[in-house]
C-alpha cells in the first residue's frame, strides 16, 4: 500500500508563523523528488492544540485516511500527549505519528526567517523520513494485585500498613523480631510537645493487631522475590516454614541501626563507666522512670555528647539534637540541681516548636556548648571550643548520641530486591528532591529511616506518601498499562554475552540458560536503551527508537 | 573557507535533560546556529559508539551528544555508561586518524538553556574553524 503522509504545520498563533515561512514549506515539501513514491499532504493551521485545531486534525486524519502523520509544531513536551490523544480517536496508530519541534528549535532561536525556514524544512524532512520507518505499537493491559508487602514493623512500616489496609487490599507486614513497634516502642516517651508517653505509638500497634486486613509475620524475613509492579511473587521465611505471597507493591521500612561509639577513635569507655547511649537511657527511663548511675545514685553532673560518629559518617543524623534536649529535660525534671552540659557541633532543629524547646531548656540552666572537637575517655571529656581554646571536664555520667546508620539488613535486602544503595549506605531513592519514596524499581518504595535518618514525624510523612503512591497506582479492579517503547531481543543475533544484564538498573533483563540468550521483561523495561548501547551484536531493539528510525534523522542531519 | 559554509552537526539529545534544555534555550529566545540538528533519544546511553562513528563517516561535520549531569540521569546510571563509551569512541577516532575534536559530549540539564546555547555556539565555531568533514571526500568500503 502506498504510504499517505499527512504533514501539518502549526502557526502557533504568531509564534511560528512570524519566524518561519510556512507557505514556503507548503510549496517545497510536496515538490521534493524523494517523496515521489509516497502521497504527501502538506497543510498549515492556526493553532492545532486548540479545541478547533484538534477537531480539524481528527477530521483530516479520518477523511484523508493517512497512514502516517507528521506535525511541525511545538515541543513534544508541550503537546505530544495532546496529539497522541487525537490519533487515538482515529484509526491511526499513535506510534505512526511524529511531532517536529519547529518552534523551540527553529522559530525561536534563529532571527533570520530564511534560515529558520530552511532548518524547519530540513527538520521536517527528517521527521517524514523517520515516520515512514516507524511501526505501530499497541498498549497492553495487565491485571494487578492490590495487596502490599511491607518489610519492617517499625513506625514507618506500621503507618504504611494502617494507611493502606482495607476491604480490597490486604497488607503483609514482615517483621524480623518477635514484636512490632520497632525502635520507637523502646523509647520512654515522644518529644514533650508530641504528647506524653508512648500512647500514640502503642495505639497504632494495637490498631495493626486489630485490623483484619493486616497479616503480621513475626520473626520472619524475605526469602525471595520475583515480578514487577502489580505482580510480585514473594516468599516469606518464618520459623514454621515458608509462605508464598502475591502482591502488587513492596514497601521497604527496614529502619536503622546505631553506630557503635567505640568504633570512633574519639570515644572510649568500659562497661563499668557511667557512659550510656541515648537508646540505653530511653530504656532505663522506661524501666525505672529515673536516670541513675551504676552505683544507684543520682548523677550530679551529666554530659550529653551529640554528633558521635558524624564526621566518620559524613552526614547529620537529624534527630539527635531534639532527643538529647529531651533527655536534658528528663534530668532537669528529675532534679533541678543536676548540672547538664550539651556538647554539640552545631544544632539541627528545623521543625516548628524546636527552637522554643531549645530556648526553654537553655533558660532552665542546660548549658549548650558548641565545640569543634571532642575526646571522651570514660566520664572524662576534653574538647576544643569554637575559638580553638582547649578545655576539659569530668562528669558523673556521659550520654552519647550515636550516628544513625543503615540497618544491618540493608545490603542483603538491596540485593534481594535489586534496588541500589546510596553512598551513605541507606537505600537510594529515585530522586532525592522530586521522587523521594520511589526506588529504581517500579512498585518498590522505601520509607522511614531505611531511606535516611528520620524521626517519627518524618517516617510517618514518608509512609503516608508511599501509601498515596500505591493507592493511585494499584487501584483494585483496574489494569495497568506498561511502557510500550521498550526494548526487545532479536534472539537470532544474541550471543549471550550478558553485557546488557549488567547495565540495566531496573533488572528488566534476564538470561535464558537453555536458549543462551537475553530475555527482556517488557513490563519492567523503561526503554532507556542503555542495553542497546552495550550490545556488541546488535541484538537489541528499542521500540520507537530503532536504528533505522534514528538513521533517517541522522541522514537529514548530514545532507 | 566559503563564508556561507554552514556545517551540519548531528546532535543526540536525551529526552529528559538536554532536549529539554534545548527547548528552554528556544523558550528563552537564545540564539544558536542552525547547524545543530537535534535528534531526541530517550537516554544518552542509547547512542552506541557505532552510531556516532556512523554519523561521522556518513559525513556529519560534527556529532554532539547531550546527557543529564552525572548523578542526575533519569535512568540512574545511563550517563555514566555514556561517558565511558564516549571515552572509547574518542580513542577509536584518534587511532583511526579521524578528528576527535569533531565529537563532543556535554552535560546539559533541563534548566540549562543558556548552557545549551553556549555549547551549540562554541561547538559550531569549532567545526567551522575545522572546515568540512574530510571524510565526505573519501570512500569507505
Amino acid at each position: 500500500m502506498k504510504a499517505k503522509v499527512g504533514v501539518y504545520v502549526c502557526e502557533c498563533g504568531p509564534n511560528i508563523a512570524s519566524k518561519v515561512d510556512l507557505d514556503r514549506i507548503l510549496e517545497t515539501l510536496p515538490a521534493l523528488d524523494e517523496y515521489r513514491e509516497i502521497e504527501l499532504v502538506v497543510k498549515k493551521y492556526g493553532l492545532l492544540c486548540s479545541a478547533d485545531g484538534k477537531n480539524y486534525l481528527e477530521e483530516e486524519i479520518k477523511s484523508n485516511g493517512f497512514t502516517h502523520l507528521v506535525l511541525g509544531a511545538c515541543s513534544p513536551r508541550d503537546h505530544n500527549k495532546t496529539f497522541i490523544g487525537v490519533c487515538k480517536k482515529t484509526d491511526l496508530n499513535p506510534y505512526l505519528y511524529k511531532i517536529i519541534n519547529i518552534r523551540e528549535h527553529c522559530a525561536w532561536i534563529i532571527p533570520d526567517k530564511e534560515k529558520a525556514t530552511e532548518k524547519a524544512i530540513s527538520y521536517l524532512r527528517g521527521g517524514i523520513n523517520r515516520v515512514l520507518y516507524q511501526s505501530s505499537l499497541f498498549e497492553k493491559q495487565l491485571d494487578i494485585d492490590p495487596d502490599v508487602v511491607v518489610i519492617g514493623g517499625g513506625i514507618a512500616g506500621i503507618e504504611t500498613a494502617l494507611s493502606l489496609a482495607g476491604e480490597k487490599r490486604n497488607i503483609y507486614l514482615i517483621e524480623k523480631s518477635g514484636k512490632i513497634g520497632g525502635k520507637s516502642s523502646r523509647f520512654s516517651s515522644l518529644l514533650p510537645r508530641q504528647g506524653k508517653g508512648l500512647a500514640l505509638i502503642e495505639e497504632k500497634i494495637e490498631k495493626v493487631s486489630a485490623n483484619p486486613f493486616i497479616k503480621v509475620f513475626l520473626e520472619s524475613s524475605l526469602e525471595s522475590i520475583i515480578g514487577f509492579l502489580g505482580n510480585f511473587e514473594i516468599v516469606v521465611k518464618s520459623k514454621n516454614g515458608n509462605t508464598d505471597i502475591k502482591a502488587g507493591a513492596i514497601v521497604v521500612a527496614s529502619g536503622y541501626g546505631l553506630i557503635d561509639p567505640l568504633s570512633s577513635e574519639s570515644h572510649s569507655y568500659s562497661e563499668s563507666d557511667d557512659v550510656y547511649t541515648s537508646l540505653e537511657i530511653e530504656e532505663m527511663l522506661k524501666e525505672h522512670g529515673k536516670i541513675m548511675t551504676k552505683s544507684g545514685k543520682e548523677p550530679a553532673s551529666v554530659a550529653l555528647v551529640h554528633c558521635v560518629g558524624r564526621e566518620e559518617k559524613g552526614y547529620c543524623s537529624r534527630i539527635c539534637c531534639n532527643y538529647m534536649i529531651k533527655i536534658a529535660r528528663y534530668l532537669k525534671d528529675q532534679s533541678d540541681a543536676i548540672k547538664v552540659t550539651e556538647f554539640h557541633k552545631g544544632l539541627c532543629m528545623p521543625d516548628k516548636g524546636d527552637q522554643s524547646f531549645h530556648k526553654a531548656m537553655a533558660e532552665r540552666g542546660v548549658e549548650f556548648r558548641r565545640i569543634q572537637k571532642i575526646t571522651q575517655d570514660g566520664t572524662k571529656i576534653s574538647f576544643t571550643g569554637m575559638d580553638g581554646s582547649p578545655g576539659n571536664a569530668d562528669f558523673d555520667m556521659v550520654i552519647l548520641a550515636p550516628a544513625i546508620v543503615p540497618s544491618e539488613d540493608t545490603d542483603s535486602l538491596a540485593e534481594l530486591l535489586e534496588i541500589p544503595v546510596s553512598e551513605t549506605g541507606f537505600f537510594q531513592e529515585m530522586h532525592q528532591t522530586t521522587d523521594p519514596v520511589a526506588t529504581s524499581i517500579d512498585g518498590i518504595f522505601v520509607v522511614g529511616a531505611a531511606h535516611s535518618p528520620k524521626g517519627i514525624t518524618d517516617s510517618i510523612f514518608f509512609a503516608q506518601a508511599a501509601a498515596g503512591r500505591i493507592l493511585t497506582h494499584l487501584i483494585p479492579g483496574e489494569k495497568i498499562v506498561p511502557e510500550v517503547k521498550v526494548t526487545e531481543v532479536l534472539e537470532a543475533f544474541c550471543t549471550g554475552c550478558q553485557n546488557c544484564l549488567d547495565v540495566c538498573v531496573y533488572g528488566a533483563i534476564s538470561y535464558d540458560e537453555s536458549k543462551g540468550v537475553s530475555v527482556v521483561n517488557e513490563v519492567v523495561c523503561r526503554g532507556c536503551g542503555n542495553c542497546f548501547g552495550s550490545c556488541p551484536s546488535g541484538a537489541l531493539r528499542t521500540k520507537h527508537f530503532t536504528n533505522p528510525q534514528l538513521y533517517q534523522e541522522v541522514r537529514e542531519a548530514i545532507r | 573557507m566559503d563564508k556561507k559554509y554552514v556545517p551540519r552537526i548531528t546532535s543526540f539529545l536525551c529526552k529528559w535533560c538536554s532536549y529539554t534544555g534545548a527547548d528552554l534555550a528556544g523558550t528563552s529566545r537564545l540564539q544558536y546556529p542552525t547547524a545543530i540538528i537535534p535528534i531526541k533519544v530517550m537516554c544518552s546511553s542509547r547512542v552506541d559508539p557505532v552510531f556516532i562513528l556512523r554519523a561521522f563517516l556518513k559525513g556529519s561535520d560534527g556529532v554532539l551528544l547531550g546527557g543529564c549531569h552525572p548523578g542526575d540521569c533519569h535512568y540512574e546510571t545511563g550517563n555514566y555508561h555514556t561517558r565511558r563509551r564516549f571515552a572509547i569512541v574518542k580513542t577509536v577516532f584518534e587511532s583511526l586518524g579521524l578528528e576527535a575534536e569533531r565529537i563532543r559530549l556535554s552535560w546539559i540539564s533541563a534548566s540549562e538553556g543558556p548552557k545549551f546555547a553556549r555549547v551549540a555556539n562554541e561547538f559550531t565555531e569549532t567545526i567551522i574553524a575545522m572546515g568540512e568533514n574530510p571524510v565526505k571526500k573519501k570512500i569507505f568500503l
